[in-house]
């Protein structure tokens, strides 16, 4: 070792205890070297630990994606279940029906029921009526029956999608006839005739 | 060295016999630099012989990328030396050393197993010490007592001014002495 560096002198005795510091390979490494490099054998075959960290994180980011998506997928199938109660939907002067909406992550419409509150529950329970109830399809009823009413109920939020921008409307005789009932959303300051229909 | 490097392999994927004489040049003139430079860094004496070896490989595989106006070849085969380091220490996540009792390979002539013992504890404490340091510090010491490289050589290897690595490696043997008084 070159002694190009002047070194203080607090420090020289270990310096000269690191010089003094010698390790010697084994003979026969370098046949052994000349040996594998014969053989063609990749360099990177030789690592003592073959643990990937790599791998081990492409493995990592590949769940954690697979969970988000999951969770984002579970999120937007999630059935949310609403009931609101009590109004006069179906025309009937009491303020006593509900209407239940079961909606997919708070958007598409899975079912809508409207009710009357016999039982004070305000909730839909066994001891109600079911005025109307229908699936994901919008369905209509018999329109002939004369007399027929058509109300809007706005903004709640009966979807479960979060803000109060929902608007429910019912067709139906009174008292207590129901014939169709649809969600809308109402779009953001624009209480205009152009409802999107759920 | 000013020749024209061989290439390093012939037309079959067998390496030329030019690139084993090479092989056997910079192994019989750095060989022992670059694995006293590993054995500062790493207990075990069978990773160190590991490391030196994929060195080797390494820079025969590579040596006609060998620039000798950049550098001279223990500079560089250093350089690559501390990458394959790097990319070790990444796959096993080391930290500890533990030498006492794994000294096979520290060359002392002792005149009795006695004195031998007693000098590799000794070397075996001050590894010890060196272990405790940080990265910077460890690679300052390992590159000039291990490898044994002057000031210009550790500044070509480290990308430093060689001012920069005087006053660095003073600084990492203060608190390497710190560490020992403690």
């Amino acid at each position: 070792m070159t002694q190009d560096m002047e070194i203080p002198d607090p420090l020289k005795d270990l310096d000269a205890s690191l010089r003094g510091v010698r390790f010697q390979p084994r003979a026969s490494l370098l046949p052994e070297v000349q040996g594998r490099l014969r053989r063609g054998e990749s360099s990177e075959g030789v690592a003592p630990l073959r643990f990937d960290w790599l791998a081990l994180r492409a493995i990592a980011a590949v769940l954690v994606a697979g969970v988000g998506v999951a969770l984002w997928v579970g999120q937007r199938n999630r059935g949310i279940t609403m009931d609101h109660c009590c109004y006069d939907l179906d025309g009937g002067g009491s303020t006593d029906d509900g209407v239940l909406v079961v909606t997919r992550g708070g958007q598409a419409v899975r079912r809508i029921a409207v009710y009357e509150d016999r039982d004070s529950s305000r909730s839909l329970t066994a001891g109600d009526v079911v005025r109307f109830d229908r699936g994901s399809e919008l369905t209509v009823g018999d329109t002939t029956v004369p007399g027929m009413v058509t109300t809007r109920h706005c903004c709640l939020d009966y979807d479960g999608g979060g803000p109060d921008d929902d608007g429910l409307l019912v067709m139906g005789v009174p008292p207590d006839q129901v014939m169709m009932v649809a969600l809308y959303e109402v779009r953001p300051r624009q209480p205009s005739p152009h409802y999107p229909l759920r | 060295m000013t020749r024209p490097l061989p290439g390093t392999e012939a037309s079959s994927g067998t390496p030329s016999p030019a690139a084993e004489s090479l092989c056997q040049e910079w192994y019989e003139a750095h060989g022992v630099a670059v694995y006293s430079y590993f054995r500062f860094h790493v207990p075990q004496v069978d990773v160190a012989e590991d490391l030196t070896a994929e060195t080797f490989l390494k820079v025969i595989r590579a040596a006609d990328r060998f620039d000798p106006a950049r550098g001279s070849p223990r500079g560089w085969i250093l350089t690559v030396a501390r990458h394959v380091l790097g990319d070790w220490r990444r796959r096993t996540r080391l930290r500890q050393y533990v030498p006492i009792g794994a000294l096979s390979d520290l060359v002392f002539e002792a005149p009795s197993p006695e004195e031998r013992l007693l000098r590799e504890e000794e070397v075996g404490r001050l590894l010890d010490a060196v272990a405790t340091l940080g990265e910077r510090d460890r690679e300052l010491i390992g590159l000039r007592y291990g490898s044994g490289l002057d000031t210009a050589e550790m500044a070509s290897v480290l990308g430093l001014s060689e001012g920069s690595v005087r006053t660095r490696l003073w600084r990492a043997l203060k608190r390497l002495r710190e560490v020992m008084m403690a």
